[in-house]
């Protein structure tokens, strides 16, 4: 007997036959679609306008909005704030953290969880995680003290609570450095003050000089990034100044600097409820940005739209749907279901490099980064191949696999991405186009081809063991697509491998040095080495090679994150506090799978075929 | 071929060994990063991965527990060249295979050679200076120096392998002796108390104890190589020093009307050749602290081959000079010093040819297979 999917062989023929594929693309297209539109400010300030100012903030020209978003990623994990039954867009809450200290002081914006550092703050544990400023604030002195007893320690001997307060500390001044970026906190009448300086430039020997000058150079130096181009910003990024800056240096030159007035005006404007002119001092220094830094302009609108539509959320909501839409259609009669599915992964793949594409685009680099762009290229490598071979053999093993891949290491992006901003720049030995398109590339290509063959061998356990019907041609289509798999992998990971050797050789000196990332890529090229030899000399049969696929996936995840976790040696740049947990859950959760298949089934007591590929 | 040696050589060849081989070194590569955490990578790569057997310590005793990586990669070399011998199909649809296992061949040797003939060292400059010696980071010697009247220094310099072996060593060419009494790998050195007896009787060490402490794990520490040792002239003891490499300055001896200085430092190699530091930079990406680019510029002079010139070493981009290789590896006070890690490695280049051999195999392989595949479906869609 075979499975219905498998009859439909030939693909789509009549109208009637495209009907699913059409609204399922319908669909999703309104899905995207819906995300380009600008939520609309009921306020009456022109937030849309606001957050897409550009600023310098870690080495890079981005808009506000991504300054918003990260830095509310890093304090409370989330992209918005809820108070109360209100939701606060990023922005806004930027807007009132630079501007109305009153009001975000007491928004409940600190994510706490450690049972430990709420003791030492006083504060009793509730259900609720999230602590305002207000709350914490009158510990902040302990706070400083016990992180800087803390930073004594080696980052991996630190205990739970040490990793915790060094990380409310640095969350705290975050959250006042940003207080202190626009305008020194809590500072009242700032144009008048700023005309004043204007009026009074030539005159530095007056009463308030001195306490004006203390005042701006505190503000350059607190300031959390620099919103001030000036006429050469365009090419040089070194021409950004803080607010501090900007004023100290307006003056020296007795002019009265129009930019960091603008903003003073939106902040009087914004505390008085006054929108109208908020948004007028907005578009003047809206205008004055496009006279002189048209192309980053453009750029940052750009990437103020990449946040907005969020395509790698979207697509992951996106990819759930096709895995859904492809177990249904195993049990229905025709194969129209599987079909959808089969162009929903496609229009999901299409948003997916839309993706991928935009934030190269923004970055100017190749695809793969830091980690966090590692796991968005694996589930995207991953559902290229699995949907090549859904074209080939037409039974919905494509679909699945792409699918679950493609979501799970979005949603591992997902949680990647509260380290901060994801376009960080590259440090000095990583910033090479070259090599982190070529090694980088190819490792990652490895990575995701050797998930995708396990997870192609675990669809095959769970199938011949729990399957009503299990025949021979859906067992060695799988095997062949695993084998084919392995093939592909076997050749970008030792590519990728030798290739990280040889960029070790131009910028260490030598060639190997078993340091733990390179150990990581070398097993999982030794393992699809393995899986090969097996397989060809005869050794392992079908069943078996899927279960040297399978304990593949426990390499993989082993390279990808645990030398990550080890931190040390050369290539840990990111060093990661947790994850551990799931690596561990992850890895028992195959051995498990491996264990199921392992496991003698009727099937096992019919002759065996052992064939030669 | 012999008949009694071919069917060893089948079993040599076999692709269950392969696996054997791949498993073990799998296994070995695995516990061998695990093990760098807490020794660090340079001890751990000594014990796992440059060694035939991998000892661990059972009830005291240290034991064999585990082939090394110089065993298992030997092994794989005998189960490769037996393949080639005996088991390889040499024909056309197979020529991938032959191949890419070439290039296997080509990386294994190639990276045994780098272990025997490859050296590496750093060489620190501060800006406006000159140097033609570049210093090992692990590896230190005693240096006995002799401050005669010539113009050129007479140096001797005996290795730490040497002075690990302590007792006699004859120095040629001199009218004394010396003994190793005692060698500390890494010495924990301390004043002397008032009821200590310090076991050096000239020097600075009459007023300090040392005892042996565990070498040092992690690879950002360096031991205190230190010795005592006893100089004789003509038979008789001229007395007992403590130098170690903890000791700024070197101390003194006078032995045969001459004076000599005595001081532990790292292992030195000079070059025909000398390289001045103009410049470095240290660039970092605006309003943050991440480094942007490490630069150090430097002006080449070689009296022998007549080249004077300068060179700009960054990052991922060394200066390549007579079978050297100069590196951007590291810097220090407030930027006014940079430090070059210097490799010579006679066999730098077999990785780029095993890359293309490898990847050529591959792709010959996999494309056969491939379109094998394809062509199959085609026939099978349209039957």
């Amino acid at each position: 007997m075979k499975t219905p999917a498998l009859k439909n062989k030939q693909g789509l023929g009549s109208p009637a036959e495209l009907k699913y594929p059409m609204i399922a693309i319908a669909l999703a297209f309104i899905y995207i679609a819906s995300g380009f539109i600008a939520p609309k400010d009921p306020s009456g300030f022109n937030l849309n306008g606001f957050s897409e100012l550009p600023v310098l903030h870690g080495g890079r020209v981005k808009p506000l909005d991504t300054v918003a978003r990260t830095s509310l990623l890093m304090l409370r994990g989330k992209q918005t704030l809820r108070i109360g039954e209100r939701r606060q867009s990023a922005s806004e809450w930027l807007l009132d953290a630079l501007y109305f200290p009153q009001r975000s002081d007491s928004a409940p914006l600190f994510e706490i969880d450690d049972p430990d550092v709420l003791g030492s703050l006083g504060i009793l544990q509730s259900s609720n995680r999230y602590y305002s400023f207000d709350a914490i604030s009158p510990s902040l002195t302990a706070v400083e003290q016990q992180a800087q007893m803390a930073d004594q320690v080696k980052p991996d001997q630190r205990s739970r609570f040490q990793r915790s307060i060094i990380k409310l500390q640095s969350r705290v001044m975050l959250y006042q450095k940003l207080q202190n970026t626009i305008q020194v906190m809590g500072e009242d009448h700032i144009v008048q003050n700023l005309r004043n300086l204007g009026l009074n430039a030539r005159d530095k020997t007056g009463p308030d000089a001195a306490h004006m000058l203390e005042h701006y150079q505190f503000l350059a130096m607190a300031a959390e990034f620099r919103p001030l181009p000036d006429q050469h910003a365009g090419s040089n990024q070194n021409n950004w100044s803080s607010v501090g800056q900007g004023i100290l240096n307006s003056i020296a030159a007795g002019k009265a600097n129009e930019m960091a007035l603008d903003y003073a005006v939106m902040g009087d404007a914004y505390r008085s409820g006054d929108s109208a002119a908020f948004n007028g001092a907005l578009s003047d220094l809206q205008n004055k940005m496009k006279g002189l830094i048209p192309e980053e302009l453009f750029r940052v609108k750009f990437e103020k739209g990449f946040n907005q539509v969020e395509p790698f959320y979207r697509a992951m909501a996106l990819y759930l749907c096709v895995f859904l839409l492809t177990l249904f259609s195993w049990f229905s009669p025709k194969g129209t279901l599987r079909s959808a599915a089969f162009y929903l992964i496609l229009f999901t793949f299409a948003v997916h490099t839309t993706g991928l594409a935009s934030r190269m685009v923004i970055q100017g680099r190749p695809p793969v980064t830091n980690l966090y762009s590692s796991a968005i290229f694996v589930g995207w490598m991953a559902v290229l191949l699995a949907a090549i071979l859904e074209r080939l053999y037409k039974n919905g093993m494509g679909n699945v696999v792409g699918s679950v891949i493609g979501f799970s290491t979005l949603i591992i992006a997902h949680h990647l991405a509260v380290e901060g901003d994801t376009l960080e720049m590259m440090r000095a030995v990583l910033d090479s186009n070259f090599w982190l398109a070529t090694h980088v590339v190819c490792i990652t290509i490895g990575y995701s081809s050797t998930f995708l063959a396990g997870f192609l061998a675990i669809v095959y356990i769970i199938r011949r063991r729990f399957s009503a019907v299990w025949d021979s041609e859906t067992a060695d289509s799988l095997e062949r697509m695993v084998y084919g798999i392995v093939c592909f992998s076997a050749f970008f990971s030792f590519l990728g491998t030798v290739l990280g050797g040889i960029w070790a050789d131009q910028s260490w000196g030598r060639f190997w040095g078993w340091d733990p990332k390179e150990n990581g890529a070398l097993m999982i090229v030794l393992w699809n080495a393995f899986i090969l030899h097996a397989r060809m000399g005869g050794i392992a049969d079908q069943k078996k090679t899927m279960l040297l696929a399978v304990f593949g996936n426990v390499i993989t995840a082993l390279s990808w994150f645990g030398v990550n976790m080890l931190g040390i040696g050369l290539h840990s740049y990111g060093f990661m506090d947790q994850a551990f947990v799931w690596l561990t859950a992850f890895s028992v959760s195959q051995i498990a799978i491996i264990a199921l298949g392992a496991w003698p089934d009727h099937y096992d007591l019919q002759p065996k075929t052992l064939r030669k590929i | 071929m012999n008949a009694r040696l071919r069917p060893i050589l089948i079993k040599l060849g076999s692709m269950r060994l392969t696996l054997v081989c791949l498993g073990f070194l799998m296994a070995l590569v695995f516990i061998g990063t695990i093990a760098q955490v807490p020794m660090g990578t340079y001890e751990a790569q000594k014990k796992f991965f440059n060694s035939f057997l991998v000892y661990g310590k059972i009830a005291g005793f240290s034991v064999p527990l585990y082939p090394g990586g110089l065993a298992i990669g030997s092994l794989m070399m005998v189960n490769l060249i037996s393949a080639y011998a005996l088991r390889f199909p040499y024909r056309r649809k197979q020529a991938g295979v032959v191949i890419l296992h070439l290039g296997l061949i080509v990386l294994f040797a190639g990276q045994f050679f780098t272990q025997l003939l490859s050296t590496e060292s750093q060489m620190p400059i501060e800006i406006g200076q000159s140097t033609n010696f570049s210093e090992s980071s692990r590896r230190m010697e005693l240096v006995i120096a002799g401050m005669s009247n010539s113009d050129h220094e007479d140096v001797t310099a005996i290795s730490e392998d040497a002075l690990a072996r302590e007792g006699k060593i004859a120095l040629p060419g001199k009218s004394f002796s010396i003994r190793v009494n005692k060698f500390f790998k890494n010495a924990d050195v301390r004043m002397a108390g008032p009821n200590e007896n310090p076991i050096a009787n000239r020097g600075v060490g009459l007023k300090i104890t040392a005892g042996d402490q565990p070498p040092v794990a992690t690879d950002d520490q360096n031991n205190n190589t230190s010795v005592y040792i006893e100089v004789f002239e003509g038979g008789q003891s001229l007395g007992v020093w403590f130098v170690s490499l903890g000791m700024g300055a070197p101390q003194s001896i006078f032995a045969g009307g001459n004076e000599y200085s005595i001081a532990i430092r790292p292992i030195r190699y000079y070059y025909p050749f000398t390289l001045k530091l103009k410049e470095f930079r240290h660039d970092i990406y605006p309003g943050t602290d991440i480094p942007k680019n490490f630069s150090s510029q430097v002006h080449l002079t070689d009296n022998e081959t007549n080249e004077s010139r300068d060179a700009l070493i960054y990052m991922n981009n060394p200066l390549r000079y007579r079978g050297h290789t100069f590196y951007q590896a590291s810097f220090g006070k407030n930027d006014t010093l940079s430090v070059l890690q210097v490799v010579k490695n006679p066999v730098w280049l077999t990785p780029y040819i095993s890359c293309v051999l490898v990847m050529l195999g591959m792709a010959i392989q996999f494309l056969t297979h491939l379109t094998g595949f394809l062509k199959r479906k085609n026939e099978n869609a349209s039957a």
